[in-house]
């Protein structure tokens, strides 16, 4: 009796222990069900050939060659951050990160509509990404150490430079951080956001309110259940625009309190792919320092300038022919992005703008900035 | 001499070859089927190592003793206590909800579940709509709804009310006066042990007296006023080793005594309100799979509609309802994990942050699993007991 007990006991440890292992994957898998309708379904193979990245994290490097095959991205994003990544009432996603998502499209693919949108929450990130459910992650995530070191993804050009802010009601008499001794604070749980706050708040005394979900958290936050709201400023700066009451029923405090280098990343491993989304950044960076817009870019593949030509893949460049500098895509791969996106400023006018952040650290070097890119030769 | 050597032949026919005998394929099929279960969890098992180490991600639990790096409100936890602290913080806080929510959601399902039953037509069909609505709506549905419609609309705390200098009502929580150990709250806690053991005794003695002589027991006065003596002797005779505070609001800022917060009342309420549905119909179809004649008979010896529901049907009844409310509770248990939806910090909910803070998740996940199961098997043995208790003598 005791001996069967003990058996069936251990097969249930074994079977949870079995559910588990297949969890690592299988947690991510679950994501599509999660996000639901809300994608917008580019490309109906792709089930196919996630089966296949998930199952075989061996076959490392070849991401790019399949992402070439499926003829579509698969990119991870935010749904609910204005500016940033929001999914509209048509259902079309817009924003900065998504228009990432499209310049990596017209880069690889040569077209910026070929890129199948999946929404992720912060947790479940990382997870989808080295299971194979997203090629690449444009979901304002933060670099830092220990992502780089145990999540195993790896970050290209950081593409928006950010800092965590606090926010609270204009009406309040909070003007500083350390008058929120004491009170409750709303934060998005699973991002870096929790652990900045707990840093700054070593010596203060406050109590952490914390939503996985940011519609309950501005709730919590607008009832007064929190005194204020943390996040990066940039999010702050779109939620506020969003609030139901107006941006100007509240007030971003100016102390800035982390630096929050936001960016794409790919999969650990992914060499190919790597060099490509990172000049796919670097072109709209590129762009802006040579002054190729969306408008004439037509105009600049006749330029007289060979720094440039060289730039759009055009012949008669620098070394005289077309410049292949080997990084696995078209040579003129950058007309494709610039026709299709923009340059770095385009992005930054079209979405970020509208939400009255001033450019600041991401603005070229030329202007005191932080956006830099290597020569294109 | 023919007869001697059909014999053995027909010996051989009652023992066919092996891979015809019965018993032989019974002992080989079911080995045949843990070997394939091994290898499939070999198989999950090597994958599993195989991508983790393909993507050079950490294979071990050293996770554990690293840093947690954030702060869980409503304790005294400090963000450099290593993560097995956090989740021991969060076990803490799943029973918490767990076990108060099992008590409250038993006593209001089986009020309801009887109130089924009532020959009052109101009752019977308040009782009916309360479960319908609540049995068809998820759970995680209602613990938002508490949450973002009720407990957030409660006042800000810029109008919170106080009541009496001793509580204050806010959507930040409902705050009590509470004592804090400031002396030997060790020894006062075993006093209260000794004492409340005493009690029982006390009240189980009176009983026996009562059904010994037939005088009234009283058994409940006599082991309230043993408890009340007790912990009265206790806390004097120990030097007033607990002080109380009453909530003082200052501000926006309420100090002392103790905060019953928003998210944990949402929480338990969600689950409590969700589950006594579940278990008002256990107690309906087990108070209705009682046989008629035991009600007749009840009703024949001139017993009240009380008596009879309190001393004949309730006891065998519930000898049916345990099962099924065992997996009740397992349920309460497990749906507690939706916590993290409103930021009340359960086992899940700190996995999870520990999970998004770079700690791996495979690991994380299978500690999450183990904790649960731990409960799960926990409630599983309780409930086998009493149902061992309570099953009827000599039937299996």
């Amino acid at each position: 009796m005791t001996r069967y007990t003990l058996t069936t006991l251990l097969l249930v440890v074994a079977l949870a222990t079995a559910a588990c292992t297949s969890g690592g994957g299988g947690e991510a898998g679950d994501d599509p069900g999660l996000a639901g309708g809300s994608e917008v379904a580019a490309g109906a193979p792709s089930g196919e050939s996630e089966a296949d990245t998930g199952g075989s994290g061996a076959a490392a490097g070849a991401l790019l060659e399949e992402i070439r095959s499926r003829g579509n991205l698969l990119c991870g994003v935010n749904e609910a951050v204005p500016g940033f990544g929001l999914q509209n009432q048509e259902g079309d996603f817009e924003g900065f990160d998504i228009d990432i998502c499209k310049a990596v499209a017209a880069a690889i693919l040569g077209d910026a509509e070929a890129v199948e949108y999946r929404p992720l929450s912060a947790e479940q990130r990382f997870t989808a990404l080295q299971s194979g459910e997203v090629d690449v992650l444009s979901r304002n995530t933060t670099w830092t150490a220990s992502r780089d070191g145990t999540e195993g993804v790896d970050f290209v050009t950081t593409t928006f430079y950010d800092g965590q802010g606090i926010m609270v009601k204009a009406d309040s008499d909070f003007q500083a951080i350390e008058d929120l001794e004491g009170s409750p604070i709303c934060v998005l749980s699973g991002t870096t956001t929790e652990q900045n706050l707990a840093t700054r708040f070593a010596d203060i005394d406050y109590e952490p309110v914390p939503s996985e979900d940011v519609e309950v958290l501005l709730q919590s936050f607008e009832e007064d259940r929190c005194d204020a709201y943390t996040s990066d400023r940039s999010q702050l700066a779109g939620l506020r625009s969003a609030l139901p009451d107006g941006a100007d029923s509240v007030r971003i405090l100016d102390e800035v309190f982390s630096k929050e280098p936001l960016g794409p990343a790919v999969r650990e491993g992914e060499a190919d792919l790597f060099d490509a989304v990172n000049w796919a950044v670097l072109t709209l960076i590129a762009a802006e320092e040579f002054g190729v817009t969306s408008d004439n870019v037509e105009d600049m593949t006749s330029s007289e300038d060979p720094a440039i030509l060289a730039f759009l893949g055009q012949a008669g460049g620098v070394e005289g022919a077309v410049l292949d500098p080997g990084l696995g895509l078209e040579p003129d791969f950058a007309v494709d992005v610039i026709s299709a996106v923009g340059n770095y400023e385009e992005i930054y006018e079209r979405n970020i703008a509208p939400l009255e952040i001033p450019r600041e650290l991401n603005s070229l070097y030329t202007d005191g900035g932080l956006l830099y890119a290597p020569p294109y030769r | 001499m023919s007869a001697e050597q059909a014999a053995p032949s027909y010996r051989r026919q009652t023992r066919p070859p092996p891979w015809r005998d019965v018993r032989v394929l019974r002992v080989a099929g079911q080995a045949l089927f843990l070997v394939l279960i091994a290898w499939a969890l070999w198989f999950l098992f090597t994958t599993l190592l195989t991508n983790l180490r393909a993507l050079s991600l950490p294979t071990s639990f050293d996770y554990l003793e690293q840093p947690t790096r954030v702060d869980i409100r409503d304790t005294d936890f400090n963000p450099s206590q290593p993560v097995k602290d956090a989740l021991a913080v969060g076990l803490l806080n799943t029973v918490r909800v767990a076990a108060v929510g099992i008590v409250i959601a038993t006593v209001l399902g089986t009020v309801i579940g009887i109130a089924r039953l009532s020959r009052n037509w109101l009752v019977r069909r308040a009782a009916a709509l309360y479960v319908e609505l609540l049995r068809n709506v998820p759970v995680l549905v209602i613990i938002i709804f508490l949450y973002t419609a009720v407990m957030l609309r409660l006042p800000p705390i810029s109008e919170a009310l106080e009541i009496a200098g001793l509580v204050v009502f806010s959507n930040r929580g409902l705050n009590v006066p509470w004592g804090d150990g400031v002396g030997n709250v060790g020894a006062f806690t075993v006093a209260l042990l000794v004492v409340a053991a005493l009690a029982i005794a006390v009240a189980r003695w009176r009983t026996r007296r009562s059904d010994a002589t037939g005088e009234p027991s009283h058994r409940f006065l006599y082991g309230l006023g043993v408890l009340v003596a007790g912990v009265v002797v206790a806390y004097f005779a120990l030097g007033q080793p607990v002080a109380f505070t009453a909530p003082v609001l200052d501000d926006r800022r309420v100090t002392g005594g103790i905060g019953l917060g928003p998210e944990y009342a949402a929480l338990l309420f969600g689950l409590v309100l969700y589950t006594a549905s579940h278990i008002a119909e256990i107690v309906r179809g087990s108070i209705l799979a009682v046989p008629k004649g035991q009600t007749e008979a009840a009703s024949a010896v001139g017993l009240t509609s009380w008596q009879r529901m309190r001393y004949v049907i309730l006891p065998q009844s519930l000898r049916i309802a345990v099962p099924p409310l065992a997996n009740q509770y397992l349920n309460l248990t497990k749906n507690s994990s939706l916590a993290v939806f409103i930021g009340y910090f359960d086992l899940t909910r700190i996995t999870q942050q520990a999970i998004a803070n770079g700690n791996p998740a495979p690991q994380a996940i299978l500690v999450l699993m183990g904790c649960y199961l731990a409960l799960s098997l926990t409630i599983a043995l309780f409930s086998n007991m009493a149902n061992r208790r309570l099953a009827l003598k000599g039937s299996r």
